[in-house]
């Protein structure tokens, strides 16, 4: 990290940023309002499953919103930042107008910001620990604004950079699924000069964040063009191959496989295992949003159906649940609720997924959880049974813990059901491989400095590593893999 | 990638396929099933692995024209490439010397019962089997079946061929006549729900293979999720084979249904 | 032939003695044992709601950054189904050591839990449930009341959702106990076992620790259990089963005397091992037949409240004659 706090201030004493900082006084900056996003109309969104809602930002808006920054002697704002992506110095480019180099700045900590620019929860990350935040109570510098922007000029400008690729070692190195920290890993390893193949098990690549997260919050056409990259650069993608089924890790290691990077995330659904959860419209949050995201359920020309429901139930509090309920809204329903056990407070969604939730018409129903479901004659639920909490004492995860009201029990009509209660690491990969350590919770054990498994030739990252946690996360898993990945081939094939 | 190297009718509605896919061929087991998209817009369905040829780097699926998405792969020519398939998924049947194992195929279900009956039998035990159809000409892999059994009993429900009577009629023939160490039921979920109900009565470890709706077919969704010994599991990849006796059948039965509404909405179109 | 068959648990037990709920009863090996030797029937240790919260704070513990929070949320309801599921592969292998009935016990502090429970120790096979419904009144602001309203919830809720028999297992710390020893009879429960028996704090004076206190139970703490019985045997519907400090025949006698249907025993079992059993049953059989008994029923609540010949003796708090000169003033 000295290194990279010298590298900043030498940076911040270029001659560019130098003049910037001068353009204009902070006095002038602080007094500028943060930056509104433009967002499509509620009532017309909600008829389109693929309207994206943040319309992103224009040009002049961008450089206003960076010239907010005060481009800090200490950037309390990378502190924040999972991956430490260099925030003054891409925020400082875009002031400029150096759009461009804003995006390369980015590419050069994150493989894919104009997902994260979209997806990451900045207020809780980079932009919890702005300047402003921290120490003026002010709204902060809209630097995931300022991320997306950067990154959609530059897919739209067509100018992409593709990054500098070593000379190729024909050493073979495998990801297994194909989500954020898969293609984070590849990413890297393309760029060292490894032969790199991400086998994915779907038909689709980009893991939940093609299958799992709605096009109205990331559209599928930007995954695909980060993908493109990546195929650009050289990765090959192997689709419907489900690594030690389809083939064995020994099948791949005889094909040359001199490594892997188990990716596989977090695919496996929860449930409450309350009475009537096996009814008919009751459904995993991943159910409900493979169908509709990855399969396309809603459109008329698609093959696999998906329930439809008047009024529809979602358990949960976190941007799945925002992700499942806002869907059942756009697919129709006339109630679209919010189950959730907890206070309007402590939901752990994205204020901003509450937001458009809320202005969508999504109604929330907090301090009830259910405690079972009950079905018509037909054997499809039509009435949850909700148990009544309130907030008692916080227990070890500093949140208050919900208390039943003993007695304090509601009946609702809901002719669908989607539970949203977490998901947790799919279990299919690790069971192939004898002597990989696992927790008791299903996740894979790695060594935190290296991603290194207890078998030394696998490296693991993600929500396979961490049971269930950000996108940027399981990117910045796949890049330490990457790194220690190399330096574990470089001794093994002195390379 | 995936092309159809043969195809054959089996029956009005059945038809067999031989499909280039030399991984799934040289990883699959008995038991084992592939789940496949026919079409950009195509629905994932399950199909289970009849057979396999590895020189060939080929395996064999049987389907049913039953809806929109099987219909659209029995349509399908030689020639012909599937958009997408994936395998082998689930557990492997559990093959072992039992003795004399009573195989139950009903339908369609008698494709996904061959690989088993072949592979129990190459086990060293005594197979008896009876497959059931509704007349004659529904009737598929008989002689298939009798490459692989001691005694094949048919039971069509007219009487058109073999005895005239249910499947379960023709097994409990066979069980009172004769000491049945293991059972295998294979069929609409309907005839395995009696199936196991019979030889639960007479005490025979039996084995089942469900077939309920999936979508990913690797665990990450739960639409297959069933009851099994109270406690929930999933057809995809704690399938596809569970204890008979342990299921709830009336459970299963019910959630085959969730999409019937959706189903036949397809079907006019 | 002397039968020393009894009901309890909503079944017919070929004998009075119940191995109750204790680490004994987490002993694959020791519940086979007990079984061999002859117990009537097996109480399994404890499923605690407790086990799940402590889970919790230690997983929670390494994930307090706020990209956890979706994760963590629902979280405690994985552990409970770990839990769960733990205890119900134990029911499961206790049911296939053990030919006598195998009780599931469960330990739960928040009423909506209990259900849960509940349902899922039935669907792993036990043959009842013995709900521990106890506590401990340190709470300055929870009322009797508020107490009895939450065992009365629960008893009902229970036995609304489960088909296999409830029990209770209750503590003494009531004022009204035999108040609430009748409401819960109402609630057409298959036995209620009295008294569960807590671990106490102690002082390491060498240390200047609070420790625990040795677990066992003495032999003179069955006396509480006896007095009870012998007031609420006669005048509740369902049977009772005696607990806490009871070591041998005698005192087995002595409960069933006094009105009480059966026993539940451990902490003998901990210095004895799980052969002692047979010795146990025989004391009892080898009394019968010197009696002339040929079944429980024939003197089951002989010397109860209102069978004794000088019942006030279970009533009386007071110590008078044994004193002599200190009797009073």
């Amino acid at each position: 990290m000295t290194d990279y706090s010298e590298i900043l201030k030498q940076e911040r004493n270029a001659d560019w940023r130098v003049e910037l900082r001068n353009s204009l006084a902070n006095k002038e900056r602080v007094a500028l309002e943060r930056v509104k996003m433009t967002e499509a109309e509620p009532l017309e969104r909600i008829k389109s499953q693929t309207c994206e809602v943040n319309r992103g930002l224009t040009a002049d808006e961008a450089r206003r919103e960076a010239s907010r920054c005060m481009d800090c002697v200490t950037p309390t704002c990378i502190e924040g930042c999972p991956v430490s992506i260099n925030i003054p110095k891409f925020v400082k480019y875009i002031e400029g107008g150096k759009f461009l180099e804003a995006a390369a700045t980015l590419k050069e900590f994150s493989a894919l910001p104009a997902v994260c620019g979209r997806v990451c929860p900045q207020e809780k990350q980079c932009e919890a620990k702005c300047f402003y935040t921290q120490k003026m109570k002010k709204d902060a510098v809209a630097i995931g604004y300022l991320e997306r922007f950067a990154a959609d000029f530059e897919r739209n400008s067509g100018k992409i950079q593709v990054p500098k690729v070593e000379k190729r070692n024909r050493v073979k190195v495998a990801a297994i699924g194909s989500g954020p920290s898969s293609l984070s890993f590849a990413g890297d390893m393309i760029k060292f000069g490894y032969d790199v193949t991400v086998f994915e098990a779907l038909h689709e690549i980009g893991g939940v964040l093609k299958y799992g997260i709605p096009e109205f919050r990331l559209p599928n056409a930007i995954v695909d063009f980060e993908l493109e990259n990546l195929r650009q650069m050289g990765v090959n993608f192997e689709k419907n191959f489900v690594v030690g089924r389809t083939a064995s890790f020994e099948d791949l290691k005889e094909l040359g496989y001199q490594a892997f990077f188990i990716g596989s995330g977090a695919g496996l659904p929860n449930f409450m295992n309350i009475p009537g959860e096996n009814l008919n419209g009751v459904m995993s949050s991943n159910e409900y949003l493979t169908r509709v995201n990855l399969m396309y359920a809603n459109q008329s020309d698609s093959d696999t159906p998906v329930l439809r429901g008047k009024c529809v139930a979602v358990v949960g509090g976190g941007n799945t649940a925002m992700d499942a309920v806002r869907t059942s809204k756009r697919l129709g329903a006339e109630r679209s609720i919010i189950i959730y056990r907890r206070s309007r407070e402590e939901m752990p969604a994205r204020l901003e997924e509450i937001k458009h939730a809320e202005e969508e018409g999504i109604e929330f129903m907090n301090l009830a959880n259910p405690i079972e479901y009950l079905a018509n004659k037909e054997g499809r639920v039509s009435k949850v049974r909700l148990q009544r909490m309130k907030l008692g004492e916080p227990d070890a995860s500093g949140r208050r813990k919900p208390v039943v009201i003993e007695g304090d029990i509601v009946e609702i009509d809901v002719d669908l059901a989607i539970v949203a209660i977490g998901v947790s690491p799919n279990p299919l990969i690790p069971a192939c491989l004898k002597g990989l350590k696992m927790s008791k919770y299903g996740t894979i054990e790695v060594n935190e400095q290296t991603m290194q498994s207890s078998i030394p030739e696998i490296f693991a990252g993600g929500d396979i590593v961490r049971g269930g946690a950000t996108v940027i996360l399981a990117m910045g898993d796949g890049r330490k893999a990457a790194g220690s990945m190399h330096d574990f081939l470089k001794k093994k094939y002195n390379l | 990638m995936n092309k159809i190297v043969e195809k054959q009718r089996l029956s009005e509605l059945v038809f067999k396929f031989i499909i280039e896919a030399p991984l799934i061929a040289k990883s699959r087991k008995p038991g084992n099933f592939v789940i496949l998209r026919v079409g950009e817009k195509g629905e994932r369905i399950p199909l289970t692995i009849v057979d396999s040829d590895i020189e060939k780097g080929t395996i064999t699926l049987i389907v049913q024209n039953v809806g929109a998405s099987s219909g659209k792969f029995c349509n399908l020519e030689t020639g012909d490439s599937i958009t997408d398939m994936v395998g082998p998924l689930g557990k492997a049947t559990h093959i072992f010397k039992a003795g004399t194992l009573l195989a139950m195929g009903g339908g369609v279900g008698i494709a996904p019962l061959y690989p088993i009956v072949k592979a129990f039998k190459q086990a060293g035990n005594r197979v008896i089997t009876v497959l059931a159809a509704r007349n004659k000409d529904l009737l598929i892999l008989e002689n298939e079946m009798r490459e692989y059994s001691d005694e094949v009993i048919v039971m069509t429900d007219d009487g058109s061929y073999g005895q005239k009577g249910l499947i379960t009629e023709g097994a409990e023939m066979v069980i009172k006549r004769e000491k049945v160490n293991e059972c295998i039921a294979i069929g609409p979920a309907i005839m395995m729900k009696f199936a196991a109900q019979l030889t639960k009565k007479y005490e025979i470890p039996t084995q089942v293979s469900l077939n309920t709706i999936m979508v990913d077919g690797t665990g990450m969704c739960g639409a297959c999720r069933v009851t099994v010994n109270g406690e929930t599991k999933f057809t995809c990849v704690d399938g596809p084979e569970f204890n008979a006796h342990q299921i709830d059948f009336d459970e299963m039965l019910q959630r085959l249904r969730a999409y019937k509404n959706e189903e036949d909405l397809a079907r006019k179109k | 032939m002397t039968s020393l068959k009894t009901r309890f648990f909503g079944l017919e037990l070929k004998n009075p003695l119940i191995i109750a709920s204790s680490s004994l009863t987490a002993d694959l090996d020791k519940i086979k044992a007990f079984s061999d030797n002859g117990a009537g029937a097996i109480v399994l240790k404890s499923v605690f709601e407790e086990e799940i919260i402590n889970e919790y704070h230690q997983v929670a513990q390494n994930k307090v950054e706020s990209h956890f929070d979706e994760f963590m949320d629902y979280f405690d309801y994985k552990i409970r189904d770990q839990v769960l599921a733990s205890y119900g592969r134990l029911i499961k292998s206790a049911k296939e050591a053990s030919k006598v009935p195998v009780v599931a016990s469960i330990n739960c502090i928040s009423a909506g839990d209990w259900l849960q429970f509940a349902s899922q120790v039935q669907d792993a096979g036990a043959d009842a449930i013995e709900l521990n419904l106890f506590i401990m009144p340190f709470n300055p602001n929870r009322k009797a009341e508020d107490n009895r309203r939450f065992y009365l919830d629960t008893v009902r809720e229970v036995s609304s959702r489960v088909k296999i028999p409830v029990t209770v297992k209750i503590s003494s710390y009531f004022s009204d106990l035999a108040s609430i020893c009748h409401e819960l009879d109402g609630e057409k429960l298959a036995g209620i076992t009295m008294f569960n028996r807590f671990s106490s704090p102690d002082i390491d004076i060498d240390k200047e620790k609070v420790i625990t206190a040795s677990t066992l139970s003495n032999e003179n703490e069955h006396l509480l259990p006896l007095r009870w019985a012998g007031i609420l045997s006669p005048r509740l519907k369902c049977p009772i089963a005696a607990s806490t400090g009871i070591h041998n025949a005698t005192h087995m006698i002595k409960m069933l005397l006094a009105g009480a249907s059966a026993v539940q025993m451990a902490s003998v079992f901990y210095k004895k091992g799980p052969a002692h059993v047979a010795e146990i049953i025989a004391g009892l059989t080898t009394w019968m037949e010197k009696k002339g008994y040929e079944s429980i029923g024939d003197f089951r609540g002989h010397l109860s409240l209102t069978k004794a010949a000088n019942p006030a003796l279970f009533e009386r708090a007071q110590y008078l004659s044994n004193f002599g000169g200190y009797a009073g003033s």
